[in-house]
């Protein structure tokens, strides 16, 4: 069978729109192609429309786009029913209680501050991996720790804070740990942590397992000989987790019951050390790459004089661009980006910076960027947490005259 | 005043080649330069027509040849190597080491009581290590253990060393991290551990590297068998994913790529302020900046609530 021939002419005169005569010369032929119905009756089938139909087979309430490609959708129809609907999430998560854990996973936490860090987090998921169903997470923190349970601890044993002196800290862990008879402890493999584990390790005369990349109830993971190797072994009884290699605990919160143990009062100060005296960093001086606030002059920024009083009045750290640099404005060991200093700053303000790739390279790092630009549609305006379409010109000394009048104000106070 | 850097027999990370690790090499600076301060101020062969006056005191000023000369006494700085071979620390002498003591041990032994022996008969002011082997077991235990044996504080991260004011006391500046240090005063000897953060290593001289000498020690009686290590299998490395913070368990490789560039976080839900005043705009910035915390509240704000 076949198809009626198609005859242009035809349908071409019949969308053509009745002209009106226009002042010169004859009108140019005009024609409605909007006109629905012509197309198909000459063509035959209706156009496909692949994009209604591949939104008409996502499946909704999903939180990434999924398809059921087994229904086939003419027209705009959804998809009507989820093909496998998803759990809905816990109204109140319960507390889970292990009563009489069959034996202790001990982590003792840097705790910083009394709180938990992220690579404390860590290493209490790694705990909870040992313990399983039966055992029993256990906390020992130096000083008070908060916000242990919902980590996955489901015992607390809080020692009295022993002074800066780590040999004493490492002392009555060691104490504690021998109260508890836990089978396994974990550190972190930070600064202090991994101090701290050599400490217990040598006091206890017992072997350590360093720098644990993977931590699973059969076998722990290390690397060694330059990352050539990696060595692995049933779990020990001491060992310590690196940063960045397992998960936090995800389940739900445990209850982190308070404990005691009855401790020898600490020995007397035998310590070596006669004197410990803090001394913070000077933001004017750090190096870039590790500074904690760092204040950046890009191309939009002329009167670096205004800049350089900015950054001293917020006590942060000078950087620039590669442009400020390059032009010998700035010194070059002030240079963000992939050819500077890559930051592990905490908090970046990009003042003029438009943010090419390399400079948003050396940025990466940072959890908090202010950005002021005139370009609404700079790169670094999108990544900006804070981000200002102004003239950085404006803003840095309205920045100063607000500082100085706060500075007045106290003053005023103290009067 | 003896100083005892503790020199191990490095591989380079990448290409496998024997190497001093770049901790060690900074903590023979730290050991120079200490000797050489003390030595001038305090030592009996103080007196020398070369160095005196204000720069004296500092390494990097004074000829290093001479003051290499001058310090190749017992009052120095020198090496202590624990291994089968002493060609794997002779990159050591060229960074300005004038003598290196060579414990001859069999491959694989343990270390440790032999270099505690060693320590405990010259008995050292200050004994200086990396923080960690490179290329080896790398497990960082070796400080430690030395220090327990010798029973001495150690002292770990340290990035400068100076004589105390009393004699016989240290002035140690250790770091915390970003910059920021303790600083220790400490009496007798001590063990430390040397941070990244500390000055970084002079460069390599090849007229010291021909003067310095290894000494061989002999093997020491041999020590206790090594601690029989728990059964540990080894394989070829396997890299394995780092952990991406912020990224929802289950999530897409979109969610992961966001996370990791740091667009999900603060500057996923971030605000834009489209040509404010400029008052207005310090005003958010500063009210930003003090909600992290980088930034300290103003002292009238924590004072309490101020009229007009």
């Amino acid at each position: 069978m076949t198809r009626n021939r198609r005859d242009p002419r035809a349908e071409r005169a019949a969308i053509q729109v009745a002209s009106v005569r226009g002042a010169s010369g004859p009108a140019r032929p005009r024609y409605d192609r909007t006109a629905k119905g012509t197309a198909k009756a000459a063509g035959g089938r209706p156009r496909r429309d692949p994009r209604s139909e591949r939104a008409g087979q996502q499946v909704p309430g999903a939180n990434r786009p999924r398809y059921d490609l087994s229904q086939i959708v003419h027209g705009e129809r959804p998809v009507l029913a989820e093909t496998r609907p998803r759990p809905a999430p816990e109204a109140a998560s319960k507390i889970l209680v292990v009563e009489d854990p069959a034996f202790l996973v001990a982590v003792v936490p840097d705790a910083t501050g009394g709180r938990l860090s992220a690579h404390d987090r860590q290493v209490l998921g790694a705990a909870r991996t040992l313990a399983g169903r039966d055992g029993g997470v256990v906390v020992v923190s130096i000083g008070p720790c908060e916000s242990c349970g919902p980590a996955g601890a489901d015992r607390h044993l809080a020692l009295e804070d022993a002074g800066a002196d780590p040999a004493s800290r490492a002392a009555r862990v060691t104490a504690a740990l021998a109260a508890l008879t836990p089978r396994h402890v974990l550190f972190p493999e930070s600064r202090d942590g991994g101090d701290l584990a050599r400490r217990v390790a040598v006091r206890m005369g017992a072997a350590l397992f360093d720098n644990a990349e993977v931590v699973a109830a059969a076998s722990l993971v290390r690397p060694a000989r330059g990352r050539r190797v990696e060595q692995r072994a049933a779990p020990g009884l001491l060992a310590s987790v690196a940063p960045d290699a397992v998960a936090d605990y995800a389940g739900a919160p445990r209850e982190a019951r308070p404990l005691t143990v009855d401790l020898a009062p600490a020995a007397g100060p035998t310590s070596a050390i006669l004197s410990a005296e803090r001394i913070p960093a000077d933001p004017a001086t750090v190096p870039l790459g590790l500074a904690e606030f760092v204040i950046s002059a890009g191309n939009g920024v002329h009167d670096l004089d205004t800049f350089r009083q900015l950054v001293g009045a917020l006590h942060a750290t000078p950087g620039a661009s590669r442009v400020l640099c390059d032009a010998g404005l700035m010194p070059r060991h002030s240079q963000v980006g992939a050819s500077g200093t890559v930051l592990a700053a905490t908090c970046y303000v990009a003042l003029g910076i438009s943010g090419a790739p390399q400079h948003l390279q050396g940025v990466a790092g940072c959890e908090h960027v202010v950005a002021v630009n005139t370009d609404l549609h700079a790169a670094m305006i999108e990544r900006a947490g804070l981000a200002i379409v102004k003239d950085a010109q404006e803003v840095m000394p309205a920045l100063l005259r607000l500082l100085a009048q706060e500075a007045q104000r106290d003053a005023g106070d103290q009067m | 005043m003896r100083i005892a850097v503790l020199l191990s027999a490095g591989r380079h990370p990448v290409s496998g080649a024997a190497v001093l690790p770049r901790l060690e090499a900074q903590a023979i600076r730290i050991a120079t330069r200490l000797a050489e301060a003390h030595g001038l101020h305090a030592g009996p062969d103080a007196a020398h027509g070369l160095h005196d006056g204000p720069d004296a005191a500092y390494g990097l000023h004074a000829g290093p040849d001479a003051a290499y000369g001058l310090h190749a006494g017992p009052d120095a700085a020198y090496g202590l190597h624990a291994g089968p071979d002493a060609a794997a620390v002779a990159d050591a002498l060229g960074q300005g080491l004038a003598r290196i003591e060579h414990i001859v041990l069999a491959e694989g032994a343990d270390p440790v009581p032999a270099l505690a022996a060693r320590l405990a008969a010259t008995a050292p002011t200050l004994v200086l290590a990396g923080r960690r082997s490179q290329g080896g077991d790398e497990s960082g235990i070796v400080p430690y253990m030395l220090a327990a044996a010798l029973d001495r504080p150690l002292i770990p991260d340290v990035v400068s060393v100076a004589p105390g004011e009393e004699s016989g006391t240290l002035r140690l500046d250790q770091s915390l991290g970003r910059g920021a240090l303790r600083r220790l005063v400490v009496r007798g000897p001590v063990v430390a551990t040397v941070h990244p953060d500390a000055p970084a290593a002079l460069a390599y001289a090849f007229g010291q590297a021909r003067r310095g000498v290894i000494e061989p020690l002999g093997p020491i009686d041999p020590p206790g068998i090594a601690a029989p290590a728990a059964a540990i299998e080894e394989r070829p490395y396997r890299r394995r994913p780092k952990l991406v913070k912020g990224a929802p368990t289950g999530g897409s490789a979109a969610e992961r790529l966001k996370a990791a560039t740091g667009e999900s976080g603060s500057a996923a839900s971030g605000r834009l302020l489209v040509d404010p005043d400029p008052d207005e705009a310090a005003r958010e910035i500063l009210a930003y900046l003090r909600g992290i915390g980088v930034v300290a509240p103003a002292r009238s704000a924590t004072a309490g609530p101020k009229g007009g």
